[in-house]
């Protein structure tokens, strides 16, 4: 299988693709950002894309940095999974990103998918989109005419559309520091990898309460989307109560905080008018019951590394 | 009509390499057909079965899912580069296990184990690792990279590791007892 005929065009500079990006966009032309080329070369061949030039940005070093500052982490979007996977920043401060990078795609796709691409690729069965909304994620965007910020949470749009203008790269994404109770789940499709259902939880405990609790899954809706449970739903239980309740896996505790998980998630999608994803692997029903069963599953892995000593994971 | 060829300008091997192809020829396919280098294979086409793996900068990757003008300016290493000297002799109709012996500068024995061959590709021929043999060239450098990152894997990250090579004929068993065999010779246990 081959693409389509495009032209290719090799970005010597930021500037420079922020040059090329403006005046395409003026043109009209149709131009597509190839990054690490994972997700949109198979697109490419299937001809569910046919740009007409392909602007290759993947030699841009200025991109690929991962800084930290304080406890923040500033991931350039051309950092690549394996990158990321091999960064003790991320495997230490950041177990939620490597239980993600554990379960996505396979070695070779994770050498070459990038953290921009995947997140300006808006593909909505996507596992890093609800860790990094989870972890209150914000994207920086750049183009010729300067550079902005854009929470997550507003950057995501629908399927496969975001709030990228066509003049625009995304060129980081800043993850603030974050709890060490945080945990990523998702159930596969055992060909593709990618999740039917994944959901990341991340949960604040203070002494022997739950003060905070954030769940983002993935898989189930036209987006990633995240919900804040309210504090009657979980926060209300004491930590010991929760553990206990979750304790048992999938048999005893499980129904319950499932049934209160998917409630969540439906009411969360009905008040986003958000029509559950629904195809030939899994009806849009089945999906909300995936997540929920997922969310509680990283739930119960978050609140294990919630007061683990750091190191004592698994 | 914009120019959809391009220049691609790439070490292969450690030889550079120069052509002007259309910008849509994946690398796999500029390896085969442009090079000739047939050892790296196309299984399914689609990122999921791992027979085109190749290391791009040293790092695996799947060559159909790279474009060859990605490629341009950076090196691959392809599974010919294992062994060269036997990869020399089959090209000239020579069989693996009298070149492996020639190489050796001894008689082809009468059971032999090629003695130049990368020490995962000798781990694959003791444990019987392959039977057609399709997706082997991809499996070796799938497993090449595992040992580079990990020199003592556990059978589960062997498996882990190769999340991204399918198999249709051996089941699994023995390219993973290759695996691990292959890490303990390099490591020198
Ligand atoms: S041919 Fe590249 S992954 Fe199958
Ligand atoms: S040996 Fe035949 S596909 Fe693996």
């Amino acid at each position: 299988m081959f693409p389509a005929d495009f032209a290719y065009a090799r970005a010597g500079s930021l500037a420079g693709a922020l040059a090329q990006l403006d005046a395409a966009a003026t043109a009209g032309d149709n131009v597509k950002v190839l990054a690490g080329g994972q997700s949109l070369l198979p697109m490419m061949k299937l001809r569910l894309a046919t740009p007409a030039t392909l602007l290759d940005i993947g030699d841009l070093a200025e991109l690929k940095d991962i800084a930290a500052d304080g406890g923040q982490l500033r991931i350039g979007a051309l950092a690549t999974y394996r990158d990321l996977q091999r960064d003790p920043r991320i495997t230490a401060g950041f177990p939620a990103i490597a239980d993600a990078l554990t379960v996505l795609a396979d070695p070779q796709v994770r050498a070459r998918g990038t953290v921009g691409g995947a997140l300006a690729h808006g593909d909505p069965a996507a596992d890093l989109p609800p860790v990094l909304l989870a972890l209150n994620a914000r994207v920086t965007i750049a183009s010729r005419a300067g550079t902005r910020t854009v929470a997550l949470e507003d950057f995501l749009r629908g399927v496969f559309s975001t709030d990228l203008a066509d003049d625009e790269l995304v060129t980081a994404v800043t993850v603030p520091a974050a709890p060490a109770g945080q945990a990523y789940e998702k159930f596969a499709h055992p060909a593709s990898h990618l999740p039917l259902a994944g959901a990341c939880t991340v949960i604040e405990v203070q002494g022997k309460a739950i003060t905070g609790t954030r769940v983002a899954v993935t898989g189930i809706a036209p987006r990633a989307f995240r919900i804040d449970l309210p504090q009657r739903d979980l926060a209300s239980r004491s930590v010991s109560a929760l553990r206990a309740e979750l304790a048992d896996g999938d048999s005893a505790g499980g129904p319950e905080l499932d049934a209160m998980l998917a409630g969540a998630l439906e009411a969360a999608m009905a008040a986003a008018g958000a029509e559950p994803l629904a195809d030939q692997h899994a009806s849009g029903p089945f999906r909300v019951h995936l997540a929920a069963v997922m969310a509680r599953r990283a739930l119960a892995r978050a609140l294990s590394r919630a007061d683990a000593p750091a190191g004592a994971d698994e | 009509m914009p120019d959809v060829d391009v220049d691609v300008d790439v070490t292969v091997n450690g030889v550079p390499r120069r052509a002007r192809v259309p910008a849509r020829t994946l690398l796999v396919h500029f390896l085969r057909d442009n090079l000739r280098l047939t050892g790296t294979h196309v299984g399914c086409d689609t990122t999921q079965c791992g027979a085109c793996t190749v290391a791009l900068d040293g790092v695996a990757v799947k060559s159909c899912t790279v474009l060859a003008a990605q490629a341009s300016g950076h090196e691959v290493t392809t599974i010919e580069s294992l062994a060269p000297d036997l990869a020399e002799i089959t090209a000239r109709g020579g069989t693996l296990a009298a070149a492996g012996s020639r190489a050796a500068g001894r008689e082809p024995p009468a059971s032999p184990e090629p003695v130049s061959l990368h020490p995962v590709q000798r781990a694959f021929w003791r444990h019987h690792g392959l039977q057609c043999g399709y997706c082997t060239p991809g499996m070796v450098m799938m497993i090449r990279q595992l040992l580079a990152d990990n020199p003592d894997p556990t059978d589960a990250e062997v498996r882990h590791a190769l999340a991204g090579n399918i198999c249709r004929c051996t089941g699994y068993q023995n390219i993973v007892a290759a695996a691990l065999d292959a890490a303990a010779e390099l490591r020198g246990a």
